[in-house]
């Protein structure tokens, strides 16, 4: 028992209040603890990329990996240490795929960013196979 | 938090089970022989560092350090299991 409810229980007993004034503030203390538990964001811990054979597929490969997000922070920071040559190669890579993203330009708060919000990312592609992409 | 154990197992369908292992590798005792040559090294990295602070370089061997730690250390709970039709492939790390 917390100690809200336990001095609203002992109001109550020592009748400094009602029953139904106890009841009211019984009841606005559960709301409240439910819209925190509510507003408690899990962050996420790991990536999960999931491929399965399609519906009517031949192909029986299935694929099931889980990468912490941890690892990929300490990965991702490895990207200041790709040479300034690589770096163009990956622009001029990307502008052909039509991405026009500064590769250089990416910064560890960006990623921090990024990290941060793919909570809501999900990924379900449909076809001979079925591919999922999803946090957890 | 560090990996402590390697499970690899690797399962052949094609020849009967011929080929197949299931290996535990306890990297926990790794860790432990690795230790103190990486207690060795640090200084002499951090030397390093301070010497080649003013060319740029030391800010990069510094980081590079403490990055492959990070990377190191966060490894634990990396799953992937593939299989097809004639193998499985099967990697924990604990």
């Amino acid at each position: 028992m917390n100690e809200e409810r336990k001095r609203i229980l002992e109001m109550l007993s020592e009748g400094k209040i009602s029953t139904e004034e106890a009841e009211r503030l019984l009841s606005a203390l559960s709301q409240r603890s439910e819209i925190n538990q509510g507003m408690v964001k899990n962050e996420p811990r790991y990536l999960r990329v999931m491929v399965e054979p399609g519906v009517g597929s031949k192909n029986k490969d299935r694929v099931n990996v889980k990468i912490p997000i941890k690892l990929i922070r300490a990965g991702l920071r490895l990207a200041s240490f790709i040479p300034k040559d690589a770096q163009d190669k990956v622009n001029e890579a990307l502008h052909e795929k039509g991405i026009e993203k500064d590769f250089t330009k990416i910064k560890p708060e960006d990623i921090d960013e990024i990290l941060t919000q793919i909570n809501d990312f999900t990924v379900d592609v449909e076809g001979k196979e079925t591919v999922k992409v999803f946090c957890e | 938090m560090i990996p402590l154990m390697l499970e690899l197992d690797i399962k052949r369908k094609d020849q009967k089970g011929r080929g197949s292992f299931d290996l535990w590798l306890p990297l926990f005792l790794i860790w432990l022989i690795a230790l103190p040559p990486i207690l060795l090294l640090t200084p002499l990295i951090l030397l390093a560092a301070l010497i080649l602070w003013p060319t740029g370089k030391g800010r990069y061997i510094l980081f590079l350090y403490l990055v492959i730690f990070g990377l190191i250390w966060h490894m634990s709970g990396i799953k992937i299991d593939i299989q097809s039709n004639k193998k499985i492939v099967y990697l924990n790390l604990i």
